[in-house]
């Protein structure tokens, strides 16, 4: 049939927009892409079939296009990636896809200690000894307390984002500079980024409470899945807002969203993933705020574009980028 | 006063145009996803061919009008991720991209025959196709990703897009 010939025609054409994609595709493989085209008519033909599904498929909306991400592109992971830990006695450092666990032990009241520490751009996933799974961020870092009757888990700065084991009889805590989160059967993130914290659940509910002394004792707030809440010291309360679990885990996907952040925490945040960090050198600049998406293997080229959507000026030194007020550089 | 020397003959380039726009395009949209820029593209490769100063040392003009849209396409392709990497997450109870909702629709039902085409290939054959096609990672990316050669990775990208381009076109022709 006529059929098999053109279904034949067509898988060539594939291959050749596979080819051709390539930005370096060399002269030769046009030439002889060319030649192919002047074969027989139907061979540009079909070509141009398979541009306009493709270019079809380029025009998809956002969110069909992230939820065949999530369906195809993340297959789920294999079991290997969440390592249980050895017996909790050992004293030794290992290596956790990309996290490093420095961790020590000691049994000062049955508690054991566990410290676990992430490298510059390196993502870490493992499990705490109860079986709750831990996603953690780059250049972040995370002291595990587990006793007979109580979970608790400091973040010293960074991302941690956590799929919690429920256990009435230990509850999980996470305190994060001055806040403290309680789990109540829960998947949440928490970002500390200096004395700012964010928590954001994806699925039940957690109760965050103000640890300042001051504060009063019954100053706790609930918040639930699809909830954002962020505590920033120098703001009186804490703020909620609604996130959805794409943006929360985003970064587990190489890609940092931020959400009307101010400029100095979206730094902060860039600067645990890239090797050259950005300083600001105005702190007018702290202020400007920016929602938007950055991919963590183009940092450079955001850093790049910054000065046509904020008035500054990026200058690259040696080990780092500054950034300046570029009106404060105008008067100079 | 400026003068624009033009150091090869009109008459080369409207027979360059004649015999080979229509693949030029086919190329640049292929590169770009979008066939009107590839159009914007192709017009201004024709314009640095009609001005370009070095026509004794180039072989073919041919292969040279190839050249120099190839690059422009990359600058395109760089510009645009400058752009998208600033792209605005709006709140998203905000209607989609701006599409009007019958073309939403329309999405809607492509994406379902994309899904189930995509469910018939193997698991890496579809992975590597999402993260190309939909991504928009480039292959050497995904291959690294995908712990595969880029060969490999261009082999599964063709055989998805094959088997999908049929799938969703053979449902929509009655």
């Amino acid at each position: 049939m006529a059929n098999l010939q053109e279904d034949k025609i067509m898988q060539t054409a594939a291959d050749w927009w596979v080819r051709l994609r390539e930005p370096d595709t060399d002269g030769d493989t046009v030439e002889q892409w060319l030649a192919w085209t002047a074969e027989d008519d139907r061979h540009l033909q079909a070509f141009e079939r398979v541009n306009a599904f493709a270019e079809r498929l380029d025009h998809l909306d956002r969110v069909s296009r992230q939820g065949l991400i999530n369906a195809f592109a993340r297959p789920a992971p294999s079991p290997r990636r969440w390592l249980p830990l050895a017996a909790a006695a050992s004293v030794a450092a290992l290596v956790l896809s990309g996290a490093v666990y420095v961790g020590w032990t000691h049994f000062a009241s049955g508690v054991t200690t566990q410290v676990y520490q992430s490298a510059v751009a390196q993502n870490g996933n493992f499990s705490l000894p109860d079986g709750t799974k831990v996603a953690l961020g780059a250049a972040s870092t995370l002291t595990v307390h587990y006793g007979r009757d109580r979970r608790s888990v400091e973040l010293g700065g960074g991302e941690a984002f956590f799929d919690v084991v429920h256990d009435t009889s230990r509850p999980f805590e996470v305190t994060a500079g001055d806040v403290s989160v309680h789990d109540i059967g829960t998947a949440f993130d928490v970002r500390r980024t200096g004395d700012r914290v964010m928590i954001a659940v994806t699925q039940g509910r957690v109760a965050i409470a103000d640890l300042r002394k001051d504060a009063s004792r019954h100053n706790i707030l609930e918040a639930t899945a699809g909830q954002r809440v962020s505590y920033d010291p120098s703001a009186s309360g804490m703020a909620v807002d609604t996130v959805t679990p794409a943006q929360v885990t985003a970064w587990q996907n190489d890609r940092l969203e931020f959400i009307d952040e101010p400029l100095g925490v979206v730094v902060a945040n860039l600067n645990r993933y890239t090797s050259k960090p950005m300083h600001i050198a105005d702190a007018d600049l702290n202020g400007l705020t920016y929602t938007g998406t950055i991919r963590t293997d183009a940092i450079d080229s955001w850093v790049g574009a910054l000065p046509e959507v904020f008035p500054l000026q990026v200058s690259k030194e040696a080990d780092r980028i500054m950034l300046s007020d570029a009106r404060h550089t105008v008067q100079h | 006063m400026n003068t624009v020397t033009l150091s090869v003959h009109v008459s080369d380039i409207e027979k360059l145009f004649r015999e080979h726009n229509r693949a030029l395009i086919a190329f640049l949209q292929c590169r770009l996803g979008s066939l009107s820029d590839a159009q914007e593209v192709a017009q201004e490769a024709y314009l640095r061919m009609l001005t370009m100063d070095n026509r004794e040392e180039v072989e073919s003009l041919r292969g040279y009008l190839f050249k120099i849209a190839g690059n422009l396409a990359i600058d395109r392709l760089r510009k645009r991720k400058v752009r998208s990497d600033f792209a605005i997450v709006q709140a998203h109870d905000e209607p989609m991209d701006e599409q009007s909702p019958d073309r939403h629709a329309i999405a809607v039902e492509q994406v379902a025959g994309l899904r189930h085409a995509l469910r018939e290939l193997p698991a890496k054959a579809s992975q590597a196709f999402v993260m190309h096609v939909i991504e928009g990672r480039d292959f050497g990316s995904v291959a690294q990703t995908m712990k595969l050669s880029e060969r490999m990775v261009r082999y599964h990208v063709a055989h998805a897009l094959d088997h999908c381009r049929a799938r969703v076109e053979e449902k929509e022709v009655p």
